[in-house]
């Protein structure tokens, strides 16, 4: 059950560097974000960090619209390959993405691919249904040093 | 030179005693309708009162907000099965503003339209291209009947599909256009696009250009980029549409035609007249109409009389161009649009909320209307496939209410001004000055 913290945003100078403040401010350490954007002027900005419930608070307290969303996240080797193994196996599960990001581990042995959906649930069922789970949410979020499997 | 020579030219003391003759015919059709029949009981106003023009100002106004409380016959002084058809104005909240025409309103209007392209130097022997929205709106029809009745080849176009207007110029030789100028930049631009040159390859030597405001300068510019000249036309629906008045090939003002309209320029604040050649705020009374005829009808456009008289020998007053309004509805793409409807779609979509601003600027050589809303936050999911969905849903409200497509742009919360106190609604950028060459 990981979440990133999802903000909407203008596509103007200066407004990423906004948010990024408050994470600052608050103590809030980054482990992977994406920009997602549009043609239309606006954008969401998705980051994965340490305390998703402290970030999204503390940034709503500032103003922005700020959610949290849930994703899933998946371990995956980091050797050439690794992220089409776990694509072949999202795919037989009939997951489509809205969107996705990785990210590399300290070790650099292994990485984490976190997929935004449209349909949790719906992602959930499928994705287990071919044996396939997401990972707990201490190691998404990198607050321990346990072994990711 | 002249559609109706008689009563263009009319003697200034002829054109009052008609006016006079017609102002009185009108009171008489107008007591007939539920709404001027309980004005005038009440203030005791009777035709015979009218001894002179002037005398108008013993009437009452008629305002676009009567309009739309009394919807939709309030204002009717004929039977219903004297009705051959009727025009309104878009809107999808509130009642749209709607006019009747018997048979005789129709004829009315088809010659006023006739006598206004003729004396822009429109002839029988023309092919004439109304690229303009046919249906409710008056631009469509309106010209279709004067073209006609002047007898010219009409080609009836419709708005839009820029490659097949082009085309149609070509197949059939198009000499005269009547077009609104925000597009005919747009449409220059895919004349070159396509690797034409319209002053080359086209036989167009005339255009009507008009529903919108435009500076003298745009039209210059219109005239070069074309090679045609290029004529101003004024009119709006609650007058029957165009065909108030138009711009003789003296192109020095635009002749107002005072045997079916009736023109007061009155101080916006005071309503009283102000002399001519001061800017006031243009009031009009239907001399020629029967089914509904409307009096001292408060257009709230903005304008003058041109002091003097016309080289071209007509009599009939000269407007300037509209410089403004008296209140904040504003034009874009040829559709009158008021703030109010655009917050009015808003506030029956719950995602957003009802704060707004509307920012005009021409993009491309086309005008654009962008509306920017604030996504509320409850409702922000983080799904961006939802935030889509709904700036297409307020683009099709808004361009369903207003006729004119809009530019959607969602926007943080907080980001626009709050609706307390005079909060500024309309940013108007566009340079009336620039048509893009």
């Amino acid at each position: 059950m990981a979440y990133q913290v999802s903000i909407f945003l203008e596509n103007k100078t200066g407004h990423f560097e906004r948010v990024t403040r408050v994470l600052r401010e608050n103590h809030i350490n980054i482990r992977s974000m994406t920009l997602t954007h549009t043609v239309s002027g606006w954008g969401i900005f998705n980051l994965l960090v340490n305390q998703p419930q402290k970030a999204c608070e503390a940034l709503q307290d500032n103003g922005f619209s700020a959610t949290l969303r849930q994703v899933l996240a998946f371990g995956m080797d980091d050797h050439p390959g690794g992220l089409d193994e776990t694509l072949v196996q999202l795919a037989r599960a009939g997951v489509n993405f809205l969107n996705a990001y990785g990210r590399v581990l300290e070790d650099n042995k292994r990485a984490l691919l976190i997929v935004d959906v449209e349909d949790y649930e719906l992602a959930l069922e499928q994705v287990t249904a071919v044996d396939l789970y997401p990972l707990a949410d201490e190691l998404v979020y990198g607050v321990t040093s346990k072994k990711i499997s | 030179m002249y559609w109706e020579k008689q009563l263009e030219t009319l003697a200034h003391d002829e054109l009052k005693k008609l006016q006079t003759e017609r102002l009185k015919e009108t009171l008489t059709y107008a007591a007939r309708s539920p709404f001027y029949k309980q004005v005038f009981q009440q203030k005791g106003i009777r035709p015979e009162l009218i001894k002179q023009p002037d005398d108008i100002r013993r009437l009452p106004y008629t305002t676009k907000q009567h309009l739309r409380e009394n919807f939709p016959y309030g204002f009717l002084g004929a039977p219903k099965q004297e009705l051959i058809r009727l025009h309104s104005s878009s809107g999808t909240t509130g009642n749209p503003t709607v006019i009747f025409h018997n048979r005789h309103d129709i004829a009315s209007w088809a010659n006023l339209m006739a006598r206004s392209l003729y004396c822009a130097g429109v002839r029988d022997t023309d092919v004439f291209q109304n690229i303009c929205g046919y249906g409710l709106f008056t631009g469509g029809l309106g010209f279709q009947y004067g073209i006609e009745r002047l007898g010219c080849l009409s080609i009836p176009a419709g708005a839009g599909n820029s490659l097949r207007q082009i085309k149609l110029m070509q197949d059939y030789g198009t000499t005269v256009v009547h077009a609104i100028p925000s597009y005919l930049g747009r449409l220059y631009e895919i004349f070159q696009a396509e690797g034409l040159d319209p002053r080359k390859d086209t036989d167009l030597r005339l255009f009507v250009i008009g529903a919108e405001p435009h500076t003298e300068e745009q039209r210059q510019r219109i005239e070069e980029m074309f090679g045609v000249k290029a004529y101003n036309s004024f009119g709006l629906s609650e007058m029957n549409g165009p065909g108030v008045a138009f711009e003789c090939t003296e192109q020095a003002g635009l002749h107002i035609w005072e045997d079916s309209y009736l023109v007061e320029i009155l101080n916006p604040d005071t309503l009283e007249p102000v002399p001519d050649g001061e800017v006031g705020e243009l009031v009009l009374t239907t001399l020629d109409r029967q089914a509904m005829p409307l009096i001292r009808y408060r257009t709230r456009d903005l304008t003058r009389i041109i002091p003097g008289t016309c080289a071209c020998g007509r009599t009939h007053a000269r407007l300037d161009r509209i410089t403004g309004r008296s209140d904040d509805m504003f034009i874009i793409k040829g559709c009158n649009v008021f703030p109010m409807q655009i917050e009015g779609v808003l506030l029956k979509i719950p995602e957003v909320g009802a704060d707004y601003l509307i920012t005009l600027e021409q993009r491309n050589g086309a005008d654009e209307m962008i509306v920017d809303v604030e996504v509320k936050k409850d409702w922000f999911n983080g799904d961006i496939t939802r935030l889509d969905r709904l700036t297409r849903k307020i683009t099709q409200q808004i361009r369903d209410e207003v006729l004119a497509k809009p530019i959607v742009r969602l926007v943080e919360p907080g980001s626009i001004p709050k609706s307390e106190g005079k909060a500024v609604r309309v940013k108007d950028n566009r340079t009336l000055n620039t048509v893009k060459l």
